[in-house]
């Protein structure tokens, strides 16, 4: 039985990276409910395209987004196996240190 | 990184009490630890910049390697470590327990567990994780796995 934490370290960094700005969070939710071309992102924002094919890159970088690319349209679909992985980390952990204070507790409080 | 996952629990000992636990050997080889993980070896330099290390038997066979070094370390208040599962080559994730006086000699243990991805990243102040995974995760079906 592994005794390691099964964590892709790389992966899971550009996952927190890429979650770590609220506008790329931003772009993400609104991806949940549709595929958008760049074009489609960045309008309702005060952004320039490359700024916001910027976001979209690091998105991309977490495997969080995919791209399909059209000629000259680049249409973004949100893809959320990465988010499982990075769920997982903080369920693991979650479920890992409320173990272990139930043991702390345990220990000191016995007589 | 602000903290992804902060857990507490409400104890019924002195803050002294819990920081003592926390940091003594010959007491972290009898309590560390979620049921099928036993500490069988704890060694602890307990200063800023001093080092730890926990070995632990996984029930079942395996055996898993905790360590770290102490950032801050405040008694009976505060500890801020580092915190790797392999070798300690290079700690991408940092704990901080606090130890806060309650009412009736209770104390909230406080455990903040946060992955610290790079630089840039470290330096936001509170981006509130789980509400955000909170938000997604709706999308998301997952099963929360044990550690080890």
């Amino acid at each position: 039985m592994s005794t390691r934490i099964d964590i892709h370290e790389d992966r899971l960094n550009a996952i927190f990276h890429a979650l770590s700005n609220p506008t790329r969070r931003g772009l993400l939710a609104r991806l949940c409910e549709a595929n958008l071309t760049i074009g489609e992102l960045a309008a309702p924002l005060e952004m320039s395209l490359p700024a916001v094919s910027k976001h979209v890159r690091v998105l991309e970088a977490a495997g969080l987004l995919r791209r399909e690319v059209d000629g000259r349209v680049h249409r973004c679909s949100f893809d959320a196996e990465p988010l499982e992985s990075a769920a997982e980390w903080i369920a693991r952990y979650r479920a890992f240190w409320t173990d272990t204070l139930a043991a702390l507790a345990d220990h000191v409080e016995q007589p | 990184m602000s903290q992804p996952l902060v857990v507490s629990r409400t104890i019924r000992a002195t803050p002294q009490r819990l920081f003592d636990a926390w940091t003594d050997p010959r007491q972290l080889v009898r309590w560390w630890g979620p049921a099928h993980v036993e500490c069988v070896e704890a060694e602890v330099d307990l200063r800023e910049g001093g080092r730890y290390r926990l070995e632990n038997r996984v029930a079942g066979g395996g055996h898993v390697t905790i360590s770290g070094e102490f950032i801050r370390v405040r008694p009976p208040d505060e500890l801020v470590y580092t915190w790797s599962t392999d070798d300690g080559a290079s700690p991408l994730e940092q704990v901080t327990v606090r130890f806060v006086p309650a009412e009736a000699g209770m104390t909230v243990v406080e455990v903040q567990h946060a992955r610290i991805a790079d630089v840039e990243v470290r330096e936001q102040h509170a981006v509130g994780w789980e509400g955000c995974f909170d938000g997604l995760s709706e999308l998301v079906e997952h099963t929360p796995h044990r550690l080890v």
